[in-house]
């Protein structure tokens, strides 16, 4: 009996529980395998979640800086992980929530590129974002749970933007206001740029686009836009108010540190290949159509300019771009999140030009997409093994079991090339540290003045890092400092010289155990950012609370939404043929 | 042409306009990783060549920099790279260069004398390097030739030693001492005094060992207000031996910055000792020691190794009396090559030019860190 059926593509968009099966399939074995725990920022989340475990509403956290506040940074993902983790252990925990990430972004892409191009595409560019480069980066290589978290809560909120802002929907209102800003208790630098980056082309979109010929009035778009906009930095407000209030008793005015994402790429290829080459993989092949497609086709500009901007600031120290745009921020913030963005705004292109390509060259295009998509995700994903955050594989237990045991945790302590252990060390013992992976979050200005991260790595910051270190170890006493646990022969002479003595080492000799005499006992820092018992309760629940009501407010049914939905796919499937033909 | 495609390729056209104005002028943050090397840098003159040379070292891409002298022929790149970092590991093995300067010292049309001062950022301060390198022109490009410093090597011996040495064994977590322990050496400050120097308040003074055993010791000031109020605390850190024999005498030196001696009604000195195993081995002979005078006074001498093991580090403290013999100054080097067995290393310690007139007599002190155990 023979087959009959038509090889040729689908013309219907792919379903979205295919699309998040798809994620499921590629990115649950990984998470299962605890990759992102190799990356250079997942102890630090799992870190302050593990500080959420057990102080959900007090955010001064005594282990790292000799005391710091864990509201200089959002908490939305990292209290996911804390509640969880009463189920799943803090690991699984951080994984769980990093998985419902990627499933939440198949879901904003799909939403998002709704806005811009035809279902069919839209569900190419969310099947594109399970294989995009950028996102494997960050989620394996970078640790970077905030940004992928917010990004797709936001990515998911802008289509109720825009309906509310077209349409004056009240339910859109809503529900855009409260994802918002519960995008905003997930990460902050996706809230100011992001606003940006993604908000204003999509109002440029509601402007630009014709309903029956007709624009929505200026007076309309205005006082919509205004309205939301009014809104929503009142709820950002609130639910991170001491977030707002650390950082203008605490603005950050430290020297800026070095970082490789601010390099020019040309000039050091090796950053060029981790921090373009990786994140945008295949989607470099495309970038000629974006221009193209997105400069004829005139409601794709706003599109473009925001993928435009976002690609040259991602560019680091390539291009001057980045220095002019963001300013002093550009010496505080690191560039891969912006590379991240660029290649969201990129994936409604991807699944024009994949429509495209697979309507023109059938099976032959279905064939090389997939295989580029395979190797853009298995590059981003590999390279967290070629090029890991920390080379040294080693475990911490028995250093925290040192600290732990007969009242060596009475006094602070710091590491020497432990690398990003130093999260997880500061997780497992109940001693407290001057050092810690949260530059924003510290305030001692021995570590504030140089323009180095933390003492751990000082050498690898040259003159910054060792005055930084030589300052900190010259104020031991000050702050209880007693111990130096050391895994990098290259400090000895310095401990050595500075009056400190070897009394133990650790495993298998591998880890030296550093002493000064006379050293007092670690006393608790009344600093001035301590928050208020209030703050803290504001802590706890305000931005929690906002993604709970996120949940339920996307639970009211929206059949109107559907029906604008439907209203738009009959504008978006525009080639700049049609596009000629209907002027 | 139509709006569309003038959008696409104004953005074209500024992307790579943009793009080639970072990489031929980077900013900051490129330069901390690109340096000063752009895709315009050339030899074209003296300076610029000592200046790619520099990049080259400040990079550590050394196959590049040994590529582009002009006496390549007379030692290897493996030499080029000891005489950089040390045969034996010693503090420049692991630093990194954080800056340099280039000062030129004479030209001609065909070649020039220039000075390259290397800023070694190491793990115990700026070490400075010099090196005067001679720059011959070769076609449209100037070449440096390398002045190479081999070190020296240690011939096979054997190296007896017989110096004293002291084992200390301490209270067990099995024992039933009770809460006795051994008890810590006596040690004494002999001598100190505040001073108000530009950037603050500095105390120096000596610290002596006076019991029969080894002492590991360090010395905190606290500044106390004429009111007794306690201003600021700081310890000796590293301007201080911390190991003294038994009967040695130690300088040291601690630094109040930004704080005014009018301010100050008293100073509070804790010494702290413990005692250590030790050894008097090895045991470094100071020769040629000589005061020299302004201008750029200084304290020179040689170091010498007198046993069989590698001193990987060395940290001459010298102390300044005036003719009554009283402290004036206490000031230190560390020296950037290791000590090896028998051979002179020579050291150079500046003394302030406004104490050098002051200056009579003095005294050096060296510490030592060895690989495998530090004394």
């Amino acid at each position: 009996m023979q087959n009959t059926e038509s090889i040729a593509p689908s013309t219907r968009p792919i379903s979205l529980s295919l699309l998040l099966m798809m994620a499921v399939v590629i990115h649950l074995p990984l998470l299962l395998m605890k990759l992102p725990l190799k990356s250079y920022d997942a102890n630090f989340h799992i870190f302050f979640a593990s500080h959420y475990v057990h102080h959900w509403f007090d955010p001064w956290n005594a282990k790292w800086y000799a005391g710091f506040s864990q509201t200089t940074y959002p908490p939305l993902p990292q209290q996911w992980v804390a509640l969880l983790s009463w189920i799943l252990g803090l690991d699984m925990a951080y994984m769980a929530v990093q998985l419902v990430a990627i499933l939440l972004l198949v879901v904003g892409v799909y939403r998002f590129s709704l806005l811009w191009v035809s279902p069919r595409a839209a569900s190419i560019a969310a099947l594109a974002s399970v294989f995009l480069g950028s996102e494997s980066f960050l989620v394996y290589s970078a640790g970077q749970l905030g940004t992928t978290t917010a990004a797709p809560i936001y990515l998911i909120g802008l289509p109720f933007l825009y309906e509310w802002v077209r349409y004056g929907n009240w339910k859109s209102f809503l529900k855009a206001s409260v994802l918002l800003v519960a995008a905003a208790a997930a990460h902050h630098a996706t809230l100011l740029f992001g606003s940006f980056l993604f908000a204003v082309p999509v109002l440029a979109l509601t402007y630009f686009d014709r309903r029956n010929g007709e624009r929505i009035s200026i007076s309309a778009f205005l006082g919509r836009s205004v309205a939301i906009a009014g809104v929503v930095c009142a709820g950002i407000a609130v639910v991170l108010l001491p977030f707002w209030i650390a950082l203008i008793h605490n603005p950050v005015t430290q020297t800026p540190i070095p970082h490789p994402s601010r390099a020019n790429y040309i000039l050091n290829p090796i950053w060029g290949l981790n921090y373009f080459v990786v994140p945008y993989g295949a989607l470099i092949l495309a970038l000629p159509f974006i221009f193209m497609r997105g400069a004829l086709v005139a409601r794709l500009r706003p599109l473009l300019i925001g993928f435009w901007v976002a690609f040259m600031v991602g560019l680091g120290g390539t291009t001057p771009v980045g220095h002019l745009l963001l300013g002093r921020a550009f010496g505080v913030l690191t560039m891969e999140r912006f590379s991240y963005w660029a290649t969201l705004l990129a994936l409604p292109f991807v699944g024009l030009l994949a429509v495209e390509l697979v309507d023109r060259f059938k099976l032959r295009a279905v064939i090389g997409l997939t295989t580029l998509a395979a190797c853009t995700c298995a590059l981003a994903v590999g390279w967290s093994t070629y090029r890991p955050a920390d080379a040294s594989s080693f475990k911490v237990d028995s250093v925290a079991d040192w600290l732990n045991r007969d009242g060596h945790d009475q006094y602070r302590y710091i590491t020497l090339g432990f690398g990003n252990k130093i999260s997880r060390l500061a997780i497992m013992t109940n001693a407290g540290s001057v050092d810690g992976e949260w530059n924003s979050g510290r305030t001692l200005p021995e570590l504030n003045l140089y323009g180095a991260g933390a003492l751990t790595s000082s050498k690898y910051f040259g003159k910054p890092g060792l005055d930084a270190l030589r300052a900190m170890l010259t104020h031991a006493d000050n702050y209880g400092l007693k111990w130096v646990l050391v895994r990098d022969p290259y400090y000895d002479p310095l401990l050595s010289f500075a009056g400190w003595r070897q009394v133990d080492s650790l495993e298998d000799k591998t880890i030296a155990v550093w002493s000064k005499d006379g050293v007092p006992p670690a006393m608790p820092v009344n600093a001035p950012q301590m928050p208020p018992k209030w703050q803290g309760l504001m802590w706890g629940i305000l931005p929690f609370g906002s993604s709970i009501l996120a949940i339920l407010v996307l639970l009211i049914p929206g059949k109107r939404e559907r029906k604008y939905l439907e209203e738009r796919h009959s504008i978006t499937e525009v080639t700049p043929m049609q596009e000629r033909m209907a002027s | 042409m139509k709006k569309g495609t003038m959008i696409a390729l104004l953005l074209g056209v500024l992307t790579i306009v943009l793009v080639v104005a970072g990489t031929l002028w980077p900013g900051a943050s490129a330069v901390v990783y690109a340096g000063q090397r752009t895709l315009l840098s050339s030899s074209s003159t003296p300076e610029a060549a000592v200046r790619n040379l520099g990049e080259e070292i400040r990079r550590q891409a050394w196959q590049e920099a040994y590529s582009n002298f002009a006496n390549k022929a007379q030692f290897t790149e493996s030499d080029f790279v000891h005489d950089m970092t040390g045969t034996y590991p010693g503090l420049l093995t692991y630093a990194t260069l954080d800056k340099f300067d280039v000062l030129p010292l004479h030209a001609t049309a065909d070649d020039a004398q220039i000075r390259l001062k290397l800023y070694w950022a190491t793990v115990v301060g700026t070490s400075i390097t010099t090196r005067d390198l001679h720059i011959v022109k070769n076609g449209d490009h100037w070449e440096a030739e390398w002045p190479i410093v081999k070190q020296a090597r240690v011939p096979p011996q054997v190296i007896p030693v017989n110096y004293l040495r002291w084992d200390v064994i301490y209270r067990g977590s099995g024992d039933d001492w009770g809460d006795q322990d051994v008890e810590a050496p006596h040690v004494r400050i002999v001598d100190m005094h505040p001073v108000e120097r530009a950037d603050g308040v500095i105390i120096m003074g000596e610290l002596l060992n006076e019991d029969v055993v080894p002492a590991y010791v360090s010395v905190t000031a606290t500044l106390m207000s004429k009111t007794q109020v306690p201003m600021a605390t700081e310890s000796s850190f590293d301007k201080i031996s911390h190991l003294l024999l038994p009967k040695q005498v130690t300088p040291f030196l601690i630094k109040f910055p930004n704080r005014t001696l009018s301010d100050v009604g008293s100073v509070r000195m804790t010494p702290t000792s413990a005692l250590v195993s030790a050894s008097a081995d090895p045991v470094i002979e100071i020769d040629n020691e000589h005061l020299n005078p302004s201008p750029a006074a200084s304290l020179t001498g040689q170091l010498t190794n007198q046993s069989g093991r590698v001193v990987n580090v060395a940290h001459v403290l010298g102390t300044f009396y005036d003719k009554s013999g009283q402290l004036v100054w206490v000031a230190d080097e560390y020296i950037n090559t290791p000590l090896l067995s028998q051979i002179p290393v020579p050291f150079e310690i500046h003394i302030p030019e406004d104490l050098a007139g002051k200056v009579s007599s003095e005294r050096a002190v060296i510490a030592t860190f060895s690989i495998g155990g530090s004394q």
